[in-house]
């Protein structure tokens, strides 16, 4: 698709800006939604073609302002929920009861 | 905080993330003890400095840099380095007259048994646009500065090839062994941003 | 497949997923030759980068044959083809006053590519 993620040639998405000491993951989240993601895959459910398209399948203001991990994310709960692994309102629900205690 | 639910994307996804795993552990669809071994392989073994002894090998051994320019899959994988997102590797030479540097323009694609995760420049739309658009000045800003006369090749992972640079191996470095010139191979200088350290500028 | 187990992910990870595919499959193009990338633009996955459309190259290297993203997101369907790395000189791509002898090198499914005069 002509997507937000087809990068190569825009101007204007600022300077590269490497950070030195960078360490491989920079939040807890980011490693479990990391290894989550692998070990979804393994299950042999979608490929590798089809969990790109999930990720760049979306309009740019939600793709250019997402992090890493977040685009990740939001990748792997559209290909769970296209095969009915997972729904929001359960997601919902789990949030809710694990934010229960901390409110 | 149930203003978040309203919010998409979170800005803090760390409890949509604690669901997500709580769900998919509950639903037998995802082991936690994997998960560990998963995150314990890319954030402490599996970095640069496997893709730094691959360098140094080719730098001391003149049979393997061959054999790692002709099959660099095979070659890299006498080293015990192989596997996902390194499946099929391809080594670019740097040369005197010859620059080479390496983006996914399309995602992130990175050869994760040599070099690891990528640094999250590597992955953001600053590089991924201007690095086939505009490589020297990129490379300035990297503070690697080379004249016209020689010719940067910028090579877009799109499809299932992964690309490793060699470097050119620093002057001064006669007789030192595998683990010494390991030590000059820095990241950038594998994906082609940088240049290997000179003798003088190792840490001591 | 069975949920993944913690002793099973350092074979996982050394498998890899390799998309080569084992097929005798005829190339279209050889090292050397100039081609066209196509002017197309698929609606669902592509490995095509918009830079490079309508633009000409040079084959500089047949990488052998591969599962084909675009239909493989799609349909599944593997549709082994070539894979072949196109030089594309930097003024090509952005301009007469772009990069000098600078040239920028994508790979490029076969079905991506036509022969150019």
């Amino acid at each position: 698709m002509n997507g937000p993620h087809d990068l190569g040639g825009l101007h204007g998405l600022g300077p590269v800006q490497p950070e030195s000491n960078e360490p491989v993951f920079h939040a807890a989240w980011e490693r479990r939604a990391f290894a989550i993601t692998l070990a979804m895959g393994a299950h042999g459910q979608w490929n590798l073609d089809q969990s790109r398209h999930a990720r760049e399948n979306t309009d740019p203001l939600t793709y250019l302002s997402q992090s890493y991990y977040e685009i990740w994310l939001r990748g792997l709960e559209t290909l769970m929920r296209e095969r009915g692994m997972v729904n929001e309102a359960e997601i919902q629900t789990r949030m809710a009861e694990l934010s229960g205690g901390e409110s | 905080m149930s203003d978040h639910h309203h919010q998409h994307p979170p800005s803090d996804p760390t409890l949509r993330v604690k669901a997500l795993e709580s769900l998919l552990v509950e639903k037998g669809l995802v082991d936690p003890a994997a998960l560990d071994v998963l995150i314990d392989t890319y954030e402490n073994k599996v970095g640069p400095r496997n893709g730094a002894r691959v360098v140094a090998r080719a730098w001391a051994d003149p049979d393997y840099r061959q054999r790692l320019l002709i099959d660099a899959t095979a070659a890299i994988a006498e080293l015990d380095y192989s596997g996902r997102q390194g499946e099929d590797m391809v080594v670019l030479e740097n040369t005197p007259t010859v620059h080479n540097m390496v983006v996914c323009t399309l995602c992130s694609c990175y050869p994760w048994p040599v070099l690891g995760l990528p640094p999250v420049w590597y992955k953001s739309a600053p590089y991924r646009s201007r690095a086939v658009l505009e490589p020297r000045a990129v490379l300035t800003e990297f503070g690697v500065h080379l004249p016209v006369t020689v010719e940067v090749r910028v090579w877009d992972s799109t499809a299932e090839l992964r690309y490793l640079v060699l470097p050119m191996r620093p002057a001064g470095t006669e007789g030192w062994s595998e683990e010494q010139l390991a030590a000059l191979v820095t990241r950038d200088a594998m994906i082609g941003t940088g240049l290997p350290l000179n003798p003088a500028e190792v840490p001591s | 497949m069975p949920t993944l187990t913690a002793d099973r992910v350092e074979a996982v990870l050394r498998r890899g997923g390799s998309a080569r595919v084992d097929d005798h499959v005829a190339p279209r193009f050889r090292e050397g030759q100039r081609v066209l990338a196509r002017n197309i633009h698929p609606r669902g996955h592509t490995r095509i980068p918009r830079y490079v459309r309508g633009h000409h190259g040079v084959i500089h290297r047949d990488h052998g044959v591969f599962v084909f993203p675009d239909s493989h997101a799609g349909s599944g369907d593997p549709r082994p083809q070539h894979v072949y790395s196109v030089r594309f000189e930097a003024a090509e791509l952005w301009g007469p006053d772009a990069g000098g002898r600078d040239a920028v090198y994508v790979d490029l499914w076969d079905d991506y590519l036509e022969a150019a005069p």
